[in-house]
């Protein structure tokens, strides 16, 4: 296909421009050849596809985020994390090992180790160990082995930049979904020379990209973001850099924020997401802490979180929705467009994170009145 | 709530049914054997000699899993007609609805303008495979056909079961009672061990319970549901409250006839005709009889069909299996009965084939993706036979990757590419949405061969 032919060139100019230290030229300015190119829509419900296309592809991968955008994704979600030399790459978890063929690598053999990451022990090739050139001599791996593992070995990792870069070259208007990722652990092991923080070096990367503006608004709407965090005072630090709209990502009951150890009766209470309401447009929970499932894997009791959330004026974003039926409760009898039945039409959410953004744009598409 | 529904019902393992629209119907049957009974005795639907009168309440309550309550079926069968009646016409004064439940004119007739949604044994997806259950809730998820596998007790009735032994889906191991019937048979040429089903009687598999074969899917209705008969099941696709076709199939007829004697020198592939005629299954495909009462007679084994080929003439389809796996009776190769010539050769005999879809589009087993496709599919719908493969399930590990873990990507493959005529399917109710959504209706234009295949039925039942 000729457009893919031509968002691969321009990445792999980007990532040849970018791996040698420089920063990558924007491709796509604000408008010019591609100002015609078809709206965001903003009817129904996101589709964000979650890690790109990673049902099917490794995550992450510019070949995860092609697909996703191929497959009529609202928005390309990813993980935004820091290399030892301060490059923010796209990536997940804060070892290389379930994602890259790290271990097969001998020249890194010596750097596996041992730390302390959300109060836990981990152990491993921890990202921030190694350059961006080091990195990029990496290749990525189905994470599931009940997934298709015919790409492991062929795409390497993407920076931040490559990945605005396959947004805006894409045929029609697509979000970018862009997390700040294990802040605490990134701002503690990396240092910029110019005393600026993980979330400065994050939103600087937006802004040189020409994204800003409030939701909904003509600039948004022309380059349309969300900025996610677990971590409430990344998101209020960035708040204060720009005007572009954030959303708190809020994990499972037992989980404590990274950066206030706040628990999560405390961070989704009224009080709490009234004082959150000054900084984010919405929350991305944990779908089985919206309705918890019962030990029968059915579902149990909604919580009434998004209520909550939507009296105040907050979106919701749940995460994760993912095909395969291990994931999907007896309700849905093995049927994931069951499940987005579910969530779109009796909870009512206003986006969700979906590791397979074909089968909810299907969904969508097969479902939704279309305006005349 | 329409005036249809007082009625005392007890459980289908042989205690009755007590309604008044059922002495009515017993005697528009014209059932000689059909014991009627005064307003408050109980009445048989089901002739004498079979089943010996109702029980006492003790005894229709049998061993479960010690939830204390056993699904009264009858019950749910008629409940479910009578409310979605209700509901279909809450306006109507409630005598308005005086016709029979059995009345077919006035039932949602079957749809035939896009492939067959076939419930393989129910929607067995979700509840116990087979069961009264799972057959109503595939009638409610809107199939066109409820499936089913035909085996023989041992005091000769016609059952509801799909393996020869009763391990995989009952409690039958918790029965301490049968403990020393587990035993060593040769089925198809290979030594099977465990408790066969013909070496139960009817009242026997009335005791046990059923559970989910596959402990990935749902478990919660284990000992639950009881196995049922072939009339049991033919009852179910008639009181629904829409046109339901039902596909029975003839299931290891070489064992159970090497098992299994009825009298009169009948066997088990007269036996099975003989109940779908009693409840008046007949009519080639397409003819307005099959229309009432929508039919496929299936099997493995070609010289069962050709063996009924002259006791009925509704339509049957020509089961085939793994390439590895010879026919049961003839011992032919898979490449042998899916040539040219055995197809035209039965031909004569069936309407169709129903191969697994595995051999229809192999499967790389490397990489789990689609290789190149046969041309089974193409020589079969060029000799005029319809092709129904079997199985399509929701479950990621049955799916090849080329579908994405997505089974209605599966099923936009096998309907758009593949164009098969209908589909097996574990998960009725995903089927019928996939086609819900994308085929609502029938399109306006119709191709020249579908119009010629109308004049043709026309002209048949016109008596050209």
């Amino acid at each position: 296909m000729a457009s893919l032919r031509m968002v691969l060139v321009s990445v792999l100019v980007a990532m040849a421009v970018s791996a040698g230290g420089v920063a990558a030229r924007p491709l796509v300015g604000d408008g010019g050849a591609w100002e015609d190119r078809a709206p965001l829509q903003t009817s129904r419900p996101f589709n964000i596809a979650h890690r790109g296309s990673n049902g099917e592809l490794p995550e992450e991968t510019a070949a995860a985020y092609v697909r996703a955008i191929d497959e009529g994704a609202d928005f390309i979600e990813a993980d935004i994390e820091a290399t030892k030399d301060g490059h923010l790459v796209c990536f997940h978890d804060t070892t290389l090992d379930d994602t890259t063929d790290v271990a097969d690598h001998p020249e890194f053999a010596g750097r596996r180790r041992t730390l302390e990451v959300q109060w836990a022990n981990v152990t491993g090739y921890f990202i921030t160990d190694f350059t961006l050139t080091e990195l990029k001599t990496l290749r990525a791996k189905q994470r599931w082995d009940f997934r298709d593992n015919s790409h492991n070995g062929v795409s390497p990792i993407i920076t931040f930049d490559e990945f605005i870069d396959i947004a805006l070259n894409a045929k029609r208007v697509v979000g970018i979904y862009p997390e700040m990722k294990n802040p605490v652990f990134m701002n503690k092991h990396v240092r910029w020379a110019d005393g600026k923080k993980f979330e400065d070096k994050f939103v600087a990367t937006l802004k040189k990209y020409g994204y800003g503006g409030k939701y909904m608004s003509p600039a948004w709407c022309a380059k349309p973001v969300f900025l996610q965090s677990f971590a409430p005072t990344s998101l209020v630090h960035a708040a204060g850099l720009t005007d572009s709209p954030l959303v708190f990502l809020i994990d499972d009951v037992t989980v404590r924020t990274e950066d206030t150890n706040q628990p999560y009766d405390e961070i989704t209470s009224g009080e709490y997401l009234d004082y959150m309401k000054k900084y984010v447009v919405g929350i991305g929970p944990w779908k089985d802490t919206v309705v918890p499932p019962t030990k029968g894997n059915l579902l149990g009791t909604p919580s009434d979180l998004v209520a909550i959330a939507h009296a105040r004026g907050l979106q919701v974003h749940p995460y994760t929705y993912r095909n395969e039926n291990e994931f999907l409760h007896f309700n849905f009898r093995q049927d994931p467009y069951a499940e987005y039945d579910y969530w779109i039409n009796d909870v009512g959410v206003d986006g969700l994170f979906t590791d397979f953004p074909a089968s909810l744009r299907r969904f969508q598409e097969w479902t939704t009145k279309k305006k005349d | 709530m329409g005036g249809r529904l007082w009625l005392t019902a007890e459980r289908l393992d042989g205690c009755c049914i007590t309604t008044r629209k059922s002495q009515r119907l017993a005697l528009e049957r014209g059932d000689a054997d059909t014991e009627l009974a005064s307003h408050g005795r109980s009445l048989s639907l089901l002739p004498r000699g079979r089943w010996p009168g109702p029980r006492p309440a003790t005894e229709c309550f049998g061993r479960d899993d010690g939830t204390g309550h056993d699904v009264s079926l009858i019950v749910l069968v008629l409940l479910l007609i009578g409310v979605s009646n209700s509901k279909a016409n809450p306006a109507a004064p409630p005598h308005s609805h005086s016709h029979s439940q059995l009345d077919v004119n006035h039932k949602k007739p079957i749809q035939t303008f896009r492939p067959y949604n076939i419930a393989h044994r129910g929607s067995n997806g979700e509840l116990p495979e087979e069961t009264a259950a799972a057959y109503l809730r595939a009638i409610e998820e809107g199939a066109d056909f409820i499936e089913t596998d035909i085996l023989a007790s041992k005091d000769g009735h016609l059952i509801c079961f799909h393996d020869v032994t009763l391990d995989a889906t009952t409690n039958v191991a918790y029965h301490t009672e049968f403990a020393d019937r587990k035993r060593t048979y040769e089925v198809q040429g290979e030594n099977v061990t465990g408790w066969f089903i013909v070496d139960f009687t009817l009242k026997e598999l009335k005791s046990l319970r059923v559970k989910q074969r596959l402990s990935f899917r749902d478990q919660r209705y284990n000992g639950k549901y009881q196995i049922i008969t072939f009339e049991e099941y033919i009852l179910i696709a008639l009181y629904a409250d829409r046109i339901v076709g039902i596909y029975p199939e003839i299931k290891n007829p070489i064992f159970i006839n090497q098992h299994v004697k009825w009298s009169g020198g009948k066997k088990f592939e007269d036996k099975f005709v003989e109940m779908l005629l009693k409840y008046g299954y007949k009519g080639e495909y397409m003819s307005e009889d099959w229309l009432k009462q929508p039919l496929f007679i299936q099997s493995f084994a070609p010289t069962s069909l050709i063996y009924i080929s002259n006791m009925t003439n509704s339509p049957k389809l020509f089961l085939i299996d793994d390439t590895t796996i010879p026919t049961q009776d003839t011992n032919q190769s898979y490449y042998e009965i899916t040539s040219n010539s055995y197809l035209e050769f039965i031909r004569n005999y069936v309407i169709g084939i129903g191969p697994w879809k595995d051999t229809i589009v192999p499967p790389n087993p490397k990489d789990n993706c689609l290789a190149q496709p046969t041309d089974l599919v193409a020589r079969a719908h060029s000799l005029n036979l319809q092709v129904h493969p079997y199985t399509f399930r929701n479950e990621n590990q049955y799916l090849h990757f080329d579908f994405h873990q997505d089974p209605y990507a599966e099923y936009e493959y096998w309907l758009n590419e593949i164009s098969v005529d209908g589909l097996f399917t574990d998960f009725t109710g995903s089927l019928h949405k996939y086609q819900e959504w994308t085929t609502p209706y029938q399109k306006k234009e119709k191709n020249p061969e579908a119009l010629l295949r109308e004049i043709a039925n026309m002209l048949k039942n016109d008596g050209y």
